[in-house]
């Protein structure tokens, strides 16, 4: 490989490049500021910028870089790369946010700077993990952010559910990646590469023992899948988010699962599709069924994680429910196997960052105050905090999918998108699930709004925290009613790049 | 005939018949006279004093980490200094980045204490009960 190649290829992970120059800058002020932490959040928060402004650089890009053999590289950059890293940045961005309102960071002060490191080395395995195109790489970047998580989820460490929390994620956590594992090797020893540009040609043309393909399949998608927290394998997730402080909840929520999603997309994409034709529409070569596979694990997600979302009764608990059942939802966008569902996947990102964040920042400043997030203490919140209560209802009423929030814009677009391919069956079983969630959402309002407490409680709202809650609500309204810039963006960044 | 997979088969039983045939060999030729010190877990005629199950310092593990990641650093290094030159100056400067990096991560060693044996103020960590957190 010559030096102006190489020099040129750095280009392709300039924003990767500024996240590890993050991480050392927090990891060198956190030990000249040994005594006073406060600066810390804002160098978070300037590397924050500095990491969109390469990342809006690179929207214009499409490429592959570092090959091993061949043409194609390890890391891909396009449109829809780009656009999952502003996900994840704008969620981050969120939760240095959440962290410096939250008591529970705020406790932990001596530690912030490897906190922050930490975080920013989820941010750096969620971004190589977004743009990964070779199975090597992609194992690699779910490593580097599963054990930073593992760190993060039993951080507080002053709970015994916080240890606890940390452990099961890292067990089930071990044994997927193990799985995953094994998936590679056993496509690796089929085909003789592991890069999914040439995995496309070599599935295509080599004589492969369909059964054993499917097993390896199967294999690496329990990785994804377990990231994701689709249904067999979200086992860990309710007791995760709820031993978890709650901003690293929030963040588990949204980018680890928006970069999961976005391996999924381009996996499938990159390996498996043989052209595109003019419709949007992807046609893969018959070596698995991954349609009816995922059409399987979708209902099954949504349905478990909203049946089981009917008896919680903490807060952070529901929520992980939530989170799953939303999981099932977005997956409905990935098994039509289109671009328009990829899209729509994408605008489901977008609104999910906003609302979930915003739902979860509303507990957290009420966790603050009440140290519970149980929903009998919510009793006549609602009364005594008009603001936390009425924009928490905007929140959930999105969550639901509700019109006018942009929850409904969101979820329509999925439906669209299935009807387009004639699934009906498929999204009547979404539509029946979104009522059922419905009664999960009113309960909280319900308890807020409907049932009276007799001693009185002010929860105090600091301005920066008031100003960020009413952005993210007016945001879920706004986006409900005008959704055009943010649909178009989905369209044009969900050519992910294939050959 | 036997694929490539399939030698690794053959290779996997051959490999477990060995162990069996040996284990079972030598049980029906060894003598077999079992006496009190000889069935003791550590056999060296002394009687065990307490459990095996004792708490060690942790900063054991710190030190092993360490200890690992500069290991791991020389395994990095042996191919770059072999190779390098090749590159020239941008080769030069990409050991210097990585060797940067790691010596951030020994000032954060450093600067927090784990290369000093005595800690002055050790920090015991407390745990709330789940039963205090119900009341």
């Amino acid at each position: 490989m010559n030096i102006a190649n190489f020099s040129q290829m750095l280009s392709f992970i300039k924003p990767e490049l500024a996240v590890s120059v993050t991480i050392l800058v927090v990891v060198v002020f956190d030990l000249i500021f040994n005594k006073n932490k406060k600066i810390i959040p804002y160098i978070a928060l300037l590397g924050i910028v500095v990491t969109g402004y390469y990342v809006i650089q690179q929207y214009a890009l499409s490429g592959t870089a570092f090959p091993t053999s061949g043409k194609y590289g390890m890391v891909t950059v396009d449109a829809f790369a780009s656009f999952f890293k502003m996900i994840v940045l704008i969620a981050t961005l969120c939760i240095v946010i959440f962290s410096y309102y939250s008591d529970e960071i705020i406790k932990t002060q001596g530690r912030l700077g490897e906190y922050y490191t930490l975080i920013f080395g989820m941010v750096l395995g969620m971004f190589v993990m977004i743009s990964a195109s070779d199975l090597i790489l992609i194992y690699l970047s779910m490593e580097l952010m599963s054990l930073s998580s593992y760190v993060l989820a039993g951080f507080t460490k002053l709970r015994t559910r916080n240890s606890e929390a940390a452990l099961k994620y890292l067990i089930y956590g071990a044994i997927s990646s193990g799985l995953m594992l094994f998936g590679i090797s056993l496509v690796y020893g089929m085909t003789g590469t592991t890069n999914l540009y040439q995995l496309n040609a070599a599935l295509q043309g080599a004589d492969v023992n369909l059964y054993t393909v499917g097993f390896a399949l199967i294999l690496i998608f329990a990785g994804i899948g377990y990231k994701i927290s689709a249904a067999p394998f979200h086992f860990w997730t309710p007791d995760v988010y709820e031993g978890a402080p709650i901003s690293i909840t929030a963040y588990l929520s949204v980018a680890s699962k928006a970069a999961g999603f976005a391996l999924l997309m381009r996996f499938l994409k990159t390996t498996f599709v043989t052209y595109v034709d003019p419709h949007g529409s992807w046609q893969l070569f018959n070596i698995f069924d991954w349609q009816t596979l995922l059409i399987l694990i979708s209902v099954l997600t949504m349905t478990l994680g909203n049946f089981a979302a009917l008896w919680q009764d903490n807060l952070k608990r529901m929520l992980a429910y939530s989170s799953i059942a939303h999981a099932g939802y977005m997956l409905l966008g990935v098994l039509v196997l289109t671009n328009k569902g990829v899209s729509a996947v994408m605008f489901y990102f977008f609104v999910y960052l906003i609302m979930n964040l915003g739902a979860f920042f509303v507990v957290m400043i009420i966790a603050n105050k009440i140290g519970s997030e149980n929903i009998d203490d919510y009793d006549g919140l609602g009364y005594s905090s008009p603001f936390l209560g009425v924009t928490f209802g905007i929140f959930l009423v999105s969550l639901t999918g509700l019109p006018p929030t942009a929850g409904f814009i969101g979820k329509l677009n999925l439906f669209v998108a299935l009807l387009d391919k004639q699934m009906v069956v498929v999204a009547v079983i979404a539509v029946i699930n979104s009522v059922v969630s419905l009664y999960y959402y009113i309960r909280v309002l319900k308890h807020m709004f409907l049932t009276k407490r007799d001693e009185k409680i002010s929860i105090p709202v600091p301005m920066p925290a008031f100003l960020f809650i009413l952005v993210m609500a007016t945001t879920t309204i706004f986006f409900g009613i005008y959704f055009t810039p943010i649909t178009s963006w989905a369209q044009n960044a969900a050519a992910i790049l294939h050959f | 005939m036997l694929t490539e997979f399939g030698k690794i088969f053959v290779f996997i039983l051959l490999a477990g018949l060995f162990v069996a045939v040996g284990i079972f060999t030598a049980k029906i030729l060894r003598p077999h006279r079992p006496t009190k010190e000889k069935l003791e877990t550590y056999e060296c005629g002394e009687d065990p004093i307490g459990t095996p199950w004792v708490k060690f310092n942790v900063r054991f593990y710190v030190v092993a980490l360490i200890f690992l990641i500069f290991d791991v650093e020389v395994v990095m290094l042996f191919p770059w200094a072999v190779t390098y030159q090749k590159f020239g100056a941008y080769g030069y400067l990409v050991g210097i980045i990585f060797l940067i990096v790691l010596f951030v991560g020994m000032l954060y060693e450093w600067g927090k204490g784990d290369l000093e044996w005595d800690r002055p103020q050790p920090i015991i960590p407390y745990l709330h009960k789940e039963e205090e957190q119900n009341k």
